[in-house]
């Protein structure tokens, strides 16, 4: 099998894939044929037959199916390998496998993990002891022999290390390891990048080897910073690769101390070369806060690069004698001098003018550049800090002036020997005329800087012609006199403008070129705090303070990193050393893994004698196919069982044909139904329990009365009502139905719109719940008919009250009664229906409470009273169901008091006004407006 | 076992003619009704003196409890307490349009029955074209014929049917207008849906339908057994039931209702649903649709199995 990358464990068990024809003919085995036969209503009998179908003959896909699921049972035993990998030759005494873990290799350490683990499962399946080592850990490290577990837990162990890799020193270990064990196997996983002393190395490694594993990475694509410098108008920075045809762009970011990418630049590799460099061009504010730059993607220590003070902001102490110089500032020979620097370095100035104070309180802020504007003689002792300071590194550029020219020389402090005096071009008494600048000589540090051609020289102080005159001078007149000069102090620099500062000896000073050209002496300048401070702890060496991990990120410092010994040449990166920043937060060193002269150069591999078999760095790829065969045989056996039921009817909701026989009249009705009334089949399904009461109490208008408990009151009410609502058939449109009683309790009240409560003293007080719903009800727009019935039981002493009153006292107690008032003889209740002059009942005399209709106007004398709104409460005791109680006759149950016929009509149609008040509000009273509204458009 | 139906060849219409004859001269009280008819028709085209369905007035008469409240004449009943409800004349010149299912699911005819469907249902057709000409209605075929008057009738609508080269299965019968009257013969064994949206543009139009389902026993009552292949004859479609008689009461059940459906659906438009079985007589259905016919207003109940 070539062209798939398949194996198998037992392939004999592939003739049973023979078997599937056999199990096809078994599955496709056909029924008798059947009795043939025309039958019109095939399409009722295929609505039957869908759940009885039952297929002698199995549809195809399910024999597909089927037979797939027994070819994949096949294939699945037969143990099939994707992918399988070959087995590598690790056999012999031993298998040593020496892993290049250093900067280079972080990046895929995980696939490199993986090969070694295969060969180490090679090992243990054939039983040889392995030595790993790794060549960049500790020198002691332990390299072995281990068995197979021993190793993988050892190799699982191990990380890779933001360091270069040490080859001679640990093959040696291994190759005298391996003196012990001959005709072991040797697995070389190198990095691919040469190192020093490697071919020795090898040559030692691989002597005594039976067989040599050689791995190597297909394409080196580390890429490592080996330089960052912060130049005049930007950071330059320079990558180097190892040499690749192809061309590569990548990006450096620069970071500040927090972290923060504050900064990028573009590097460019063109096809074929190994170097490029990139600038990030900032502005000075900004690049003086990169704390480390590192290129996007390259998960590797080689990438990352720290800076420390080296690349900061430079403190700049201004010294001038002159102590005038405050109230003219123009004429202040620090002036254009502070102008020129404030923009790229902290400017420290002394508090005193005395220079035997101001010197060494310049000195203690440790400036890397001091500026002196025209300082003749500086005290001895001064003179002598001063001096050690240049020596240390400090730069000093001083300005020519009256006092420095009489001053005379000073050997130290000055550049050049100058000569008393100075000399005057131009001038009224003089041929000469003042002199430009010319170019800027290219051996000084103002080389590529464009001259400046307008400024002119009046007056200058001159320098001895010596032998070095010419190297020492950093820029020069149109006649070749010096005007600035500059020389060497050990490590420090001194710097001398033949001019003054301002702009009285030449026009120097207010011109562009002055600012350029101290700016460039400050980039030249060292700032003095960071290393003095290293130098004043610890003799020459440092803590570590942060470190770049393998993967170049910046870490707290590791248990391996020892302090840095700095000042003693360069210190190599190793164990102890990783790269980083050494020192503390106020002053760091960097020590960083490549410097400028690195190159990556690719790992050739040595003449070997043994066999050498190559491989790739990769992860295994070989997987066994058995269990997912197997789950998607048990899958297809699911889908298998699925359909089986689903052809058995099994999931289709038809009546069983046992329960077809009794179910067959229901479902005859639900089939008809569902043809003629399919509305009424959606209402049915949100129905709730009650609905069947609730729309009958809201098909028709019914009165309500309160079931008060007690029998007798409860069926003079209902008789009382429905007496009333045969007069409301007879005399009105409104035809209600059967009135209605109602327990508070319980039932909606919402459907009534007026309910009649004869108050019963005898039965149960009502709950609070009760009353709350009738108070509910009230405020909802229900109207509530009380009726005491007790006109004539309160006797003549009106202080008292009858038990039926004491009662309804109580229950309003716990109600929102609005104020009431007897009906007005203008109130629309006396004009509803019937003109009433009052409301009897079975009494008579007795008022009709209603609510007060207090903002009610009757202005015009109209005959009702105009108002919105419907009393929520009425309130009776002239036994209102009593007057309207009728028996199935039609004839009146109970007499009125005094027994006149006319007092119980004047009942009924009390009852009549006051129903259709309830139905109709102020209908009535905004009836009484038609005779004038007739009476306009007749107009 | 023998096979229980078969599909038979179409009949010839003169055949069909011949006994539509024998069966209306079968059927005494149908003719006589149809003589009287006759009698009455013969003094001119116009009225038949007697309510029924039509657009002229013919009487006012008070209103029964338990008629339609639609049916009173409110503009008479203004006049004074009574309510009245107005009778229209029944129209002499009454069109009857009759049509028999010619699709392939008509040929069928089983052991049991005497006649295929089809047989069947042309003979009822022309019967009813027979008893209507008798009587002077003016027939016609959907499709085929516009309505005519003719003594024979008949004689005239076999000879159309016999030179039509082929039938419409579906005519289109928005041609009908209001206040006619259609016969349908049809075993109505498409989905009832279909049936009702072919019909429903009748009852938009006013007209009253005659529903005929002509049905042969082996299809109601469905006595096969053991393993059946079913073809439909229409499509062709085919169908194995295993054990076909464990099918029979479910296929009952839906055979049943979708008759009570259209039975119901008909009753609620007014209009007659007769089952004519073709192991028994044309005649019964004869009878019953000219009843219905005769008959005015009130409908008589529908299904008559």
């Amino acid at each position: 099998m070539s062209w798939l990358p398949l194996s198998f464990g037992f392939p004999a068990i592939l003739w049973g894939l023979l078997a599937l024809p056999v199990i096809w003919w078994l599955l496709r085995l056909t029924p008798p044929k059947p009795q043939m036969e025309v039958f019109p209503p095939l399409k009722i009998l295929a609505r039957v037959m869908k759940k009885e179908e039952t297929p002698h003959q199995s549809p195809w896909w399910l024999t597909l199916l089927r037979l797939l699921m027994a070819a994949l049972i096949v294939l699945a035993l037969a143990e099939p390998v994707f992918n399988p990998r070959e087995k590598l030759p690790t056999g012999g005494a031993a298998l040593a496998l020496v892993v290049d873990n250093g900067w280079a290799s972080a990046p895929d350490w995980d696939r490199r993990v993986a090969t070694a683990e295969r060969l180490i499962a090679d090992a243990a399946s054939t039983g040889v002891p392995v030595l790993l080592a790794f060549t960049a850990e500790k020198p002691n490290a332990e390299i072995g022999p281990f068995d197979a577990e021993a190793a993988r837990d050892k190799l699982r162990a191990t990380e890779p290390r933001p360091v270069p890799v040490d080859r001679p020193a640990v093959y040696a270990r291994v190759a005298a390891a391996l003196e012990t064990l001959p005709g072991a196997s040797v697995a070389v996983l190198a990095d691919g990048l040469a190192s020093e002393g490697d071919e020795a190395a090898f040559g030692n490694l691989l002597g005594g080897a039976a067989n040599v594993v050689w791995a190597v990475p297909e394409r080196l694509s580390a890429i490592g910073l080996t330089a960052a410098e912060n130049e005049v108008d930007g950071f330059r920075i320079s990558a180097v690769r190892a040499a690749d045809p192809t061309m590569r762009q990548v990006t450096a970011g620069a970071f500040d101390d927090k972290g923060r990418r504050i900064a990028d630049a573009t590097l460019t590799f063109g096809a074929g070369e190994a170097e490029a460099t990139g600038r990030l061009q900032v502005p000075f504010e900004l690049r003086n806060d990169f704390s480390s730059i590192a290129i996007d993607g390259e998960p590797q220590a080689g990438a990352v690069r720290v800076l420390d003070e080296n690349s900061k902001r430079r403190r700049v102490g201004l010294l001038s004698q002159s102590e005038a110089d405050r109230a003219q500032p123009l004429l202040s020979p620090l002036y254009y001098i502070r102008r020129a620097l404030e923009p790229f370095a902290d400017l420290v100035e002394p508090s005193s003018p005395d220079l035997a104070e101001a010197i060494p309180q310049l000195l203690e802020q440790k400036p890397a550049m001091i500026v002196m504007a025209d300082v003749g003689t500086i005290p001895e002792t001064a003179r002598a800090q001063l001096v050690e300071w240049v020596q240390n590194g400090g730069t000093l550029v001083r300005f020519a002036g009256s006092k420095l020219a009489a001053a005379g020389n000073d050997e130290e402090l000055l550049p050049v020997r100058l000569r008393v005096g100075e000399r005057s071009l131009g001038g009224t008494l003089s041929w000469t005329e003042p002199q430009p600048v010319t170019e800027f000589p290219p051996t000084g540090p103002f080389s590529d800087l464009a001259p400046p051609n307008e400024v002119t020289v009046t007056r200058q102080v001159l320098a001895e012609p010596t032998a070095d005159i010419v190297e020492r001078t950093w820029a020069n007149l149109a006649d070749g006199t010096p005007l600035v000069t500059g020389a060497k102090r050990e490590q420090g620099t001194v710097v001398l403008f033949h001019i003054t500062p301002e702009a009285t000896w030449s026009s120097l000073p207010i011109s562009g070129s002055f600012v350029e050209m101290l700016r460039r002496i400050v980039q030249l300048s060292r700032n003095q705090g960071a290393a003095a401070a290293g130098a004043e702890g610890q003799a020459g060496s440092l803590a570590p303070y942060r470190m770049i991990a393998a993967n170049g990120a910046l870490v707290p410092p590791t248990p391996d990193a020892r302090p840095l010994a700095v000042g003693a040449g360069k210190v190599p990166v190793t164990i102890e050393n990783p790269p980083g920043l050494y020192g503390t937060e106020e002053g760091v060193f960097a020590h960083n893994l490549l410097d400028a002269e690195t190159v990556l150069a690719p790992l050739v591999r040595p003449r070997i004698e043994a066999p050498v078999t190559e491989m790739r760095y990769a992860f295994d790829e070989s997987r066994n196919l058995k269990g997912p065969l197997v789950a998607a045989a048990l899958l297809l056996m699911v889908l298998d069982t699925l359909a089986v039921f689903w052809m058995g009817g099994m999931f289709t909701r038809r009546p069983k044909p046992a329960a077809r026989t009794s179910g067959s009249v229901a479902a005859l009705l639900v089939a008809v139904m569902a043809v003629f009334a399919p509305a009424g089949q959606a209402d049915a399904q949100d129905a709730k329990p009650g609905d069947a009461e609730a729309i009958e109490a809201i098909s028709t208008t019914r009165l309500a009365y309160v079931l008060t408990g007690d029998a007798g009151v409860d069926s003079i009410s209902r008789a009382g009502l429905a007496g009333l609502s045969r007069f409301l058939v007879e005399k009105t449109a409104l035809e209600p139905g059967q009135p209605a009683g109602v327990d508070i309790a319980a039932d909606e009240l919402s459907f009534y719109p007026i309910i009649y409560w004869p108050i019963d003293p005898n039965a149960a007080m009502p709950t609070e719940a009760a009353i709350a719903r009738i108070d509910a009800y009230m405020q909802q727009g229900g109207t509530v008919l009380f009726d005491t019935r007790d006109q004539f039981s309160t006797g003549l002493d009106s202080g008292s009250a009858s038990p039926a009153n004491e009662r309804l006292r109580e229950i309003l107690g716990n109600l929102n009664v609005p104020p009431l008032e007897p009906v007005p003889p203008d109130h629309v209740l006396t004009k509803a229906f019937f003109i009433l002059p009052e409301f009897p009942g079975r009494f008579n005399g007795g008022p009709l409470w209603v609510e007060a209709s207090l903002e009610a106007q009757n202005t015009d004398n109209r005959p009702v009273r105009t108002g919105d709104g419907v009393t929520p409460i009425m309130i009776t005791a002239n036994d209102f169901a009593g007057a309207w109680a009728v028996d199935a006759n039609g004839d009146a149950m109970l007499p009125t008091v005094p027994a006149d016929p006319m007092q119980r009509a004047y009942a009924l149609r009390a009852g009549v006004n006051i129903v259709m008040y309830m139905l109709t509000g102020n209908y009535k009273s905004d009836q009484v407006h038609v005779p004038i509204l007739l009476e306009r458009l007749g107009q | 076992m023998a096979r229980v139906g078969e599909a038979s060849s179409p009949v010839l219409t003169r055949d069909a003619l011949a006994r539509a004859r024998m069966r209306a001269s079968l059927v005494p009280d149908l003719l006589v009704e149809a003589r009287r008819v006759v009698n009455t028709v013969i003094g001119g085209w116009h009225g038949r003196r007697k309510r029924g369905i039509g657009e002229n007035f013919w009487q006012f008469r008070p209103y029964v409890e338990g008629e339609a409240m639609a049916r009173i004449d409110w503009r008479r009943s203004a006049r004074d307490d009574h309510t009245y409800v107005r009778d229209r004349e029944w129209e002499a010149a009454h069109t009857v349009w009759l049509w028999a299912d010619p699709s392939p699911s008509m040929l069928y005819k089983s052991a049991g029955a005497t006649v295929s469907k089809e047989s069947r249902a042309l003979v009822l057709i022309l019967a009813m074209a027979e008893l209507l000409s008798r009587s002077g209605e003016r027939i016609a075929w959907p499709g085929l014929t516009d309505p005519f008057t003719s003594r024979n009738g008949a004689e005239r609508l076999a000879s159309h049917l016999s030179h039509a080269s082929e039938l419409v299965a579906k005519p289109d019968l928005s041609i009908l207008r209001r206040f006619s009257d259609i016969v349908i013969t049809s075993d109505f064994l498409d989905p009832i849906e279909e049936t009702m949206a072919w019909l429903d543009v009748l009852a938009r139009h006013g007209v009253r339908a005659h529903l005929i389902e002509v049905a042969d026993p082996a299809e109601e009552t469905f006595p096969y057994s053991g393993r059946t292949e079913f073809t439909d004859p229409e499509t062709g479609e085919k169908l194995t039931a295993g054990r076909a008689e464990t099918l029979g009461e479910a296929y009952r059940w839906q055979y049943t209702a979708r008759r009570q459906e259209l039975a119901a659906w008909c009753k609620r438009l007014g209009w007659s649903f007769t089952v004519n079985h073709t192991d028994r007589l044309a005649s019964d259905a004869l009878v019953r649709v000219h009843a219905f016919m005769t008959a005015d207003g009130g409908y008589a109940s529908g299904v008559r199995a």
